[in-house]
C-alpha cells in the first residue's frame, strides 16, 4: 500500500523506529545526522525504502545533509517529488 | 626549514613559506596558516592558564571543525597531549575515556558536555552556549579563549613527549588508548606525505573522523605539505560529490563504505569526471572487489591514482599497495596489502619466533619509527603487543620494541604481503575495528542479559555485520529484546549496535567453561 503524501512523516518515523532507534519515536525536527542518530549506511537504506514506498527517485546530488537532516526535511523532499 | 620534531614544527614551516595560504576550510569559512598560528597560541595560553601542564591530557570532544584542528596544535605547543574523542561515543565511553587517561581539560561542544555526568572533568572549554549541566567544575568559553593574547613562547617540547592518545576498541570491554609520541605523529606525516607526494597545491578532503589514526593523518600531512584541508562532516554521497567538485579536491582518504556511497553517484561521475582528483586512498579494511573494479573504472580514466593502505593504530601506519601494483589484490591472488611504508620494516614471524619463508604464514610484526609507546595504563596488553625485536642481533642489549599486530599474513617471492586472517575475534565494521567484548559488555549493561556473545559475519557492504546471541536473565519479560536494543543504542556508538540480536535459553560453552564464540559464530554462519 502506498501511503498518502500526508503520511510521509509518519512513514519515515515508523521506519526509523523499526530500523534505527530501537522503538524510540523521533520528533519531526530532531537532527538526525548531526546528533549521530543515523549512520550513512542507514541513510542509504532509508533512501531505498523511500524510493520503494513512494515511487520516487532520489538523485545523487539530492542525497545530502540538507535534505536528510530531519524527518521534516526528508518529508519535504518526498512531497516535492511526489507532487 | 626547522627540523621536524613536533606537530607544531610542521605548522611553523608551512607558516614561514606562505603565511596567507588557506590551511583549513570549514564550511564557508577559510582560515590561513597565520590564523592557525595565532589561534592555537591563544588557545594554548588559555589551556595553560587552566592548569594544563607538560604531559597532561586535553580531550577534544568538538565535532570535526576549525576549533578541533586548532585544539590539537594548542595542546602540542604547551607540551600537552591531545585526545580526539570519537564523536559517535555516548556518555559511558566518553566518561570512561576521561577517567582512563585523566583528562585535565575537555574541549567540547556544549550539547556533548551536557550529556556527561557531573564532575566528569575538572575544567571544560565549551563551544556553543554556556553548558547547563555540571560535567565540569569550571567552564571556559572557547570563542573567548581563541581571542586571547596568546603564548609568550612555546613550552619546551621534545619528540619523545606524548603527542596524542588514539583510542581503539579494547578486549576488556572498554576502549583502550594507544599512546603515540610526537615523533610517531611527525614521522607518520613525513612517510604518508612522501608516498602520496603531497605539495602546497594539494586540496585535501578530510572525510574521516579526527579520532581515527587515518583521519588525523590528513590533518598532519596537509599541515606538513602546506596544503589546504577541507573539513567534511557529512558522509552522505550528495555532500561527498559536491565537496569533491566544489573544492576541486586533489586527494581523498576514506574507508570502504565511503566508496560504496561514492559509487552511487556513478552516473554523475561518468558525465562529469573528477579531473582534479589526483589520488584516492583507502584504509580501514578491504574494498569488495566489485566496488574496487567499479571505482577504478570511474576514476582512473580521468587520472586518479588509487592507493590501498593498511593501518595499524599501534604503529600509526603500516603497509600500502601502490597504484601500479593494485592488480596484485584480487579474489584469485588474495588480499594483497602491499609492502611496508617507507622507513619501516615488516617482518613475518612464525610461532617459533623465526622469519617465515616466502609462502609460509606468520604474524605481521612492524618495526620502525611509528611504533607507538604502548597502551595507556595497560601493562598486560602493552607487553603482549609491544615486544623486543626478535631479529635484532644479540649484542644489542636493550633491544628496540616492535609491534606484534595479531594479523596473520604471508609474503610472496617478490616481497608482497597478503593478509590471511586475525588471531583474535576483532570485528571489522564500517572501518572500525571492534572488540566483541565491548559489544558484549554493552549488552550485559542493560541488566536484562544473562550471557552474551558477539561476533562478525561477512557483509561486503560494511565489512562485517555485528551479530549477538544472548540468553536473558530469569524473569525477563516479553519485549525484553527491544529494551536490550534500546539500551545499546542509547549507550553505545551506532557501529556497535548488533544488526541482529538472537535469544537462546543458554549459550554453548567450551571445555574450560567459557562461552564458545567460535562455535556459536560458525553455527550461525552455517544457518
Amino acid at each position: 500500500m502506498v501511503p498518502e503524501n500526508g503520511d510521509a512523516r509518519s512513514a519515515i518515523r515508523g521506519w526509523l523506529q523499526e530500523n534505527v532507534t530501537g522503538g524510540r519515536d523521533v520528533p519531526n525536527d530532531e537532527a538526525l545526522i548531526d546528533n549521530g542518530v543515523m549512520t550513512s549506511l542507514q541513510t542509504v537504506e532509508l533512501v531505498v525504502f523511500l524510493e520503494d514506498t513512494f515511487g520516487i527517485v532520489v538523485e545523487d546530488e539530492e542525497f545530502d545533509e540538507e535534505n536528510f537532516g530531519s524527518v521534516e526535511a526528508i518529508a519535504r523532499l518526498v512531497e516535492s517529488k511526489a507532487a | 626549514m626547522r627540523p621536524e620534531f613536533t606537530l607544531h614544527d610542521l605548522l611553523y614551516n608551512s607558516l614561514a613559506s606562505d603565511p596567507g595560504k588557506p590551511a583549513v576550510v570549514d564550511g564557508d569559512a577559510s582560515y590561513t596558516y597565520e590564523d592557525l598560528e595565532r589561534e592555537s597560541s591563544a588557545l594554548g595560553a588559555a589551556l595553560a592558564d587552566s592548569g594544563v601542564g607538560r604531559g597532561d591530557r586535553v580531550g577534544v570532544l568538538v565535532e570535526k571543525s576549525w576549533e578541533a584542528t586548532v585544539a590539537m596544535l594548542a595542546a602540542s605547543r604547551i607540551g600537552a597531549a591531545y585526545v580526539n574523542v570519537n564523536p559517535l561515543f555516548k556518555a559511558p565511553q566518553v566518561e570512561y575515556l576521561a577517567g582512563d587517561c585523566d583528562i585535565r581539560v575537555m574541549i567540547g561542544d556544549t550539547h556533548k558536555l551536557d550529556e556527561l555526568s557531573p564532575k566528569t572533568v575538572e575544567t571544560a572549554f565549551y563551544r556553543g552556549a554556556k553548558p547547563e549541566g555540571q560535567s565540569a567544575r569550571f567552564y571556559v568559553d572557547v570563542e573567548e579563549a581563541l581571542r586571547g593574547d596568546g603564548l609568550k613562547r612555546d613550552r619546551r617540547v621534545s619528540e619523545s613527549d606524548l603527542g596524542t592518545i588514539l583510542y581503539t576498541s579494547g578486549s576488556t570491554g572498554m576502549p583502550k588508548g594507544v599512546a603515540t609520541s610526537q615523533r610517531n605523529v611527525v614521522v607518520g606525516a613525513q612517510i604518508v606525505s612522501e608516498y602520496l607526494e603531497n605539495t602546497p597545491q594539494d586540496r585535501i578532503l578530510s572525510a574521516l573522523p579526527l579520532n581515527f589514526d587515518a583521519g588525523m593523518s590528513q590533518f598532519t600531512t596537509s599541515l606538513r605539505a602546506g596544503a589546504t584541508l577541507y573539513l567534511l562532516r557529512s558522509r552522505l554521497p550528495g555532500d561527498l560529490l559536491k565537496a569533491l567538485r566544489r573544492h576541486e579536491i586533489t586527494g581523498v582518504t576514506g574507508v570502504p563504505p565511503l566508496w560504496a556511497l561514492l559509487i552511487r553517484g556513478a552516473k554523475s561521475l561518468r558525465e562529469n569526471p573528477l579531473t582534479h582528483l589526483r589520488y584516492l586512498a583507502n584504509t580501514g579494511g578491504r574494498i569488495p572487489q566489485a566496488n574496487l573494479d567499479e571505482l577504478r573504472g570511474l576514476l582512473e580514466p580521468s587520472g586518479t591514482r588509487i592507493f590501498l593502505m593498511c593501518d595499524l593504530t599501534e604503529a600509526f601506519r603500516s603497509t600500502y599497495l601502490a597504484p601500479d601494483e593494485i592488480w596484485r589484490s584480487s579474489p584469485e591472488q588474495g588480499n594483497c596489502i602491499g609492502k611496508a611504508i617507507p622507513n619501516t620494516d615488516i617482518m613475518v614471524i612464525t610461532k617459533e619466533g623465526e622469519e617465515a619463508a616466502p609462502g609460509e604464514s606468520g604474524e605481521l610484526v612492524h618495526r620502525g619509527p611509528t611504533v607507538a609507546m604502548g597502551y595507556w595504563g595497560n601493562e598486560e596488553a602493552t607487553r603482549k603487543a609491544y615486544r623486543p625485536n626478535p631479529l635484532a642481533p644479540p649484542e644489542l642489549l636493550d633491544v628496540e620494541r616492535v609491534v606484534y599486530s595479531g594479523d596473520t599474513v604471508k609474503r610472496d617471492e617478490e616481497g608482497y604481503l597478503y593478509f590471511l586472517g586475525r588471531e583474535d575475534a576483532m570485528i571489522k565494521n564500517q572501518g572500525y575495528r571492534l572488540s566483541p567484548e565491548e559489544v558484549e559488555n554493552l549488552l550485559l549493561g542493560s541488566g536484562l542479559v544473562h550471557e552474551a556473545c558477539a561476533f562478525g559475519v561477512e557483509n561486503p557492504a560494511v565489512g562485517q555485520d555485528v551479530i549477538a546471541v544472548i540468553s536473558l536473565r530469569n524473569g525477563a519479560e516479553e519485549g525484553a529484546v527491544d529494551r536490550v536494543r534500546e539500551h545499546v543504542i542509547k549507550n553505545g556508538p551506532p557501529y556497535m549496535v548488533p544488526r541482529k540480536i538472537l535469544v537462546r535459553d543458554e549459550l554453548p560453552k567450551t571445555g574450560s567453561g567459557k562461552i564458545d564464540r567460535k562455535g556459536i559464530s560458525s553455527a550461525y554462519a552455517n544457518g
